[in-house]
């Protein structure tokens, strides 16, 4: 039976990093994937003269050579990972309504905090001191975080009053408290702001402050970033890293069941291709959906019945692709990314992606204007998402599936073209939909839920990293990705997988140590 | 960091709000009733439904259609419905004979109401040059007999987002199944649009679903059926080939779409036509190419390695295969002549079924099959279907599972 010091189940972001991490500290690794190639979402797929990017709108937290995000220092600096990437040049482009319901939006919001503060103070005079307020707080909890990621849970109190005193003042608020009460950011200013809501899931009245200024802050201070020829050039060139550091990787190979010992310890996992044995997994799926059908019931704690049944299941991802067969400049798309929801109001524009019928928001990307290679000359890819807050295509009968989804994709295309003034469906050469029910078939995610577990109130990242020690309570058996410690995004399902890694290499490394 | 910052207190328990993160998560988990896990998510299960990883069925019937050709009725083995597909999809069928075991592609060539009775319908016509495969299914197919299909899947389908309203289907010989499939969905109401089938024969005996396509075509009347026959004159019929000319007449001065399916020699002649008529890539779609039985005739083909014979390593997991390939087949068929249990589906390059790593040596690719994502070329990668041995080889391929 082959024998390995730990393996990873999922070649996702998550396990992928998890699995990179695990090779480079010399373990002896395998990698399952129950598909034929690797990414989960992470990944590409081709049509006529197109390839489409599946998922990724932008890299956060990568950086420059000269002033590096955590993730680049992860994945290239350590894993070696050498790939070309694109800078994406503009934070964002949001065309909306105002909270007050009637003032028009339409901001462009460029890289660097200091153009950044320069286009709010134009865009709503009088903001700016808000605006800088916003990102000194958030510099102090980048920093506050680096802190306590160090100390990895033996955190100075005292130190941490002394030395970020406002992050311990705003941290355990959402942002919309934060912005008015402590920032005292006008309503203008902070409808512009709280745009990248939807990255993260949650509505500005549940979102933690903490979780998203960082992410504010790592996309304006570093920039946002895509490699050059899709997800697939990441996730297969994190793979090939993986391989060359002496890991092994079985693809079309389904993990199904994970063994435990008289200690009710991992012992082994079997899969479609055979049972291997080991002491430790690192699991790039739903906790929730393992536990369910992958582990004896006996081994689950109470714990993990509870939390399941706890959390609700965040966005599921709705994605229209186009092969546009017309230039980005001829069909006049200047801005790689669209914010087009109904409302800049987080919270009414969450209420209405809970159902088909009222949402309307979707973000819109044309790779091109980043990337010229994306698409051949003469033609640009411009993808249209949006996502559910409940599990609404659940209620869908498989007989009404492509004329809904049709129904819907024509809505977002109309609602594009009617926000932006762009027009885009006469050109349209290759079209695919993606829906929730496409992302559980390729990425076995529950209800289409690509974003994990809600960040939302108690179940935000604060909480969830700082008990990163105790979520695991099965003996040898952790969870990366989305639905793991850090919540979804490419950067930290990156992360997750990095730090599970490491959490598994020191517990190796204690049992080797006996 | 600016230290002047100094950003105002919004409670006065800030900081002990701050300490109480994770107890407060503690509390709620705790306080939280003990359920049950679900081991189904419903949506999960529609969307397996729709794509599944493969679907036993039963032959339940076997229909000569033509002079040389069988419509076999698949019937789903446990009962009820079969994935559902959009007309002009097609299913791999697994084919095992002796060691041998490999996979061919047929047009769904029913309605898609069948299906959620259970029913597909393939058309399979007797040729010299697939191997044995449709000698093979013609001759030993038995009623009764189960087997492995996959998931409906192909992109030959009308899309009414895209697509103009009005398509000329141009077909060749068994090339006509799909839109045979597509007669029947616009009768049934599952599409809506306005198909013209221009069928090419060689002679009128020779054509296939003839009493089908008449009767949907004067039942219904989005769908015409034009016969076009090569090698006999006859009124009623179109002579010749299908030519940009014919094209021009049944398009009507209307916008369109051409949607093409027939032999390779088919697709190359259309091209040209095609292009007569200033289509662009939007506006014609093409059915699988198909494996690449004539390497040599393609323009870029490496002259040099013409009736050669390679060593090839394949690894699979943990076991290693040494085998033999001809530089005139593509891989997988060697693949599949030794027995070796690798994916496949499309066997045109096209669906990444197969996509597996060349770990050393060479291989000739086609650009008319190269249905490869970028980043797959430099990283090695291939599709086994539509790659050509240049040198000795190392391939890793991956297994298969079946849910």
């Amino acid at each position: 039976m082959p024998k390995f010091d730990a393996v990873v189940i999922g070649a996702g972001n998550g396990g992928l990093a998890a699995a990179c991490r695990l090779a480079l500290a010399g373990k002896k690794t395998l990698l399952v994937e129950q598909h034929n190639l690797p990414g989960g979402v992470a990944s590409s797929f081709r049509r006529g003269r197109f390839e489409f990017e599946t998922a990724l709108h932008e890299l956060c937290e990568f950086g420059s050579e000269d002033n590096p995000g955590g993730c680049r220092l992860t994945i290239v600096n350590d894993y070696g990972l050498d790939i070309p990437w694109h800078m994406v040049p503009d934070n964002f482009r949001v065309i909306t309504t105002a909270s007050d319901g009637k003032t028009h939006i339409d901001a462009t919001l460029p890289c660097g905090r200091q153009a950044f503060t320069d286009e709010m103070e134009r865009l709503v005079p009088g903001c700016r001191a808000s605006v800088e307020a916003f990102f000194d707080l958030g510099a102090e909890t980048l920093a506050a975080g680096k802190y306590m990621t160090a100390a990895a849970g033996k955190v100075d109190s005292k130190y941490m009053q002394e030395h970020f005193p406002n992050f311990l003042r705003t941290a355990a608020y959402p942002v919309n408290t934060v912005l008015k009460k402590a920032l005292k950011m006008p309503e203008l200013a902070r409808d512009i702001m709280n745009t990248y809501w939807g990255y993260l899931g949650v509505d500005a009245d549940h979102l933690s402050f903490m979780q998203y200024v960082n992410m504010v802050c790592l996309y304006v201070n570093h920039g946002a970033w895509i490699p050059e020829k899709t997800s697939n050039q990441l996730t297969t060139g994190l793979l090939e890293r993986f391989r060359a550091m002496g890991g092994t990787a079985w693809f079309n190979c389904r993990a199904e069941e994970i063994l435990f010992d008289e200690e009710e310890h991992v012992c082994g996992l079997r899969t479609t291709a055979g049972v291997v044995e080991t002491r430790h997994i690192v699991c790039n799926a739903n906790p929730t959906m393992v536990y369910a059908n992958m582990v004896p019931e006996h081994i689950v704690p109470d714990r993990e019945r509870k939390l399941a049944g706890a959390r609700r299941y965040s966005a599921r991802m709705f994605v229209v692709y186009m092969g546009l067969n017309k230039s980005a400049e001829e069909l006049g798309l200047k801005d790689y990314s669209y914010f087009l929801p109904q409302s800049a109001d987080s919270v009414k524009e969450y209420e209405s992606l809970k159902r088909i019928e009222t949402n309307k928001y979707n973000i819109a990307l044309c790779y091109n204007v980043v990337n010229p290679k994306a698409s051949p000359e003469g033609t640009c890819i411009v993808s249209l998402t949006t996502t559910y807050m409940e599990d609404c295509w659940g209620e869908i009968d498989p007989k009404d599936y492509v004329k809904k989804k049709n129904e819907v994709a024509s809505d977002m295309i109309d609602w594009f073209e009617e926000k932006t003034g762009i027009i885009i469906r006469p050109y349209i050469e290759e079209f695919e939909v993606a829906t929730p029910w496409t992302f559980c078939h390729y990425a076995s995610v529950p209800e289409g839920a690509a974003y994990g577990y809600e960040l939302r109130d108690w179940d935000n990242m604060m909480p969830r990293m700082a008990m990163m020690r105790e979520e695991y309570p099965v003996k040898g058996l952790k969870f990366c990705g989305a639905s793991s410690i850090r919540g979804d995004g490419f950067n930290s399902a990156i992360f997750s997988g990095d730090t599970i890694a490491k959490l598994t290499i020191s517990e190796i490394n204690a049992e080797e140590a006996k | 960091m600016d230290r002047k910052l100094k950003v105002s207190l919004i409670g006065a328990l800030d900081m002990l709000k701050f300490k109480n993160l994770a107890p407060n998560r503690r509390k709620a988990i705790e306080a939280a009733p003990v359920k049950p896990l679900p081991k189904t998510i419903g949506t999960n299960e529609k969307a397996m439904f729709m794509h599944p990883r493969r679907q036993l069925v039963r032959i339940k019937d076997k229909i000569p259609n033509g002079p040389d050709a069988v419509t076999v009725v698949l019937e789903k083995a446990e009962g009820g419905a079969l994935a559902p597909f959009r007309a002009g999809q097609y299913i791999s069928v697994s084919v095992s004979a002796g060691d041998t075991r490999t996979t061919r592609s047929y047009s769904l060539c029913g309605s898609p109401d069948w299906a959620w009775q259970g029913i597909y319908h393939i058309t399979v016509k007797r040729v010299e040059d697939d191997g044995f495969v449709s000698q093979f299914i013609q001759d030993e197919w038995k009623i009764g007999q189960e087997i492995a299909v996959s998931a409906p899947q192909g992109h030959l389908y009308y899309e009414p987002i895209r697509d103009e309203k009005k398509v000329l289907a141009l077909a060749g010989g068994s090339g006509i199944t799909p839109f045979m499939g597509m007669a029947y969905a616009i009768r049934d109401g599952y599409e809506d649009f306005d198909l013209t089938i221009l069928y090419g024969s060689r002679k009128e005996e020779d054509i296939l679903y003839r009493k089908e396509l008449d009767a949907v075509a004067a039942a219904c009347d989005k769908v015409h059926v034009v016969h076009v026959l090569s090698d006999e004159p006859k009124p009623g019929f179109e002579k010749g080939f299908i030519t940009a000319e014919l094209i021009k007449k049944y398009a009507a001065g209307e916008p369109y779409s051409v949607f093409m399916c027939g032999p390779q020699a088919m697709y190359t002649f259309l091209d040209q036509e095609t292009a007569k008529l200033g289509l662009d890539h939007k506006h014609v779609r093409r059915e699988l190419f198909g494996m690449i039985k004539d390497p040599w005739n393609q323009p870029d083909y490496p002259a040099q390695i013409r009736g050669k014979a390679f060593k090839v390593k394949v690894i699979l997991f943990d076991q290693e295969f040494n085998i033999t390939a001809s530089a005139d087949e593509p891989l997988l068929t060697a693949f599949d002549r030794a027995g070796i249990k690798a994916p496949s589906r499309c066997r045109s390059g096209e669906c990444g079924w197969c996509r597996s790593r060349l770990l050393s040596g060479q291989v000739y690719v086609p650009a008319v099959t190269d249905g490869r994502r970028g980043a797959d070329k430099d990283f090695g990668y291939i599709h086994p279907c539509s790659s050509f041995a240049m040198s000795d080889l190392v391939v890793e391929v991956p297994g298969q599972y079946q849910s």
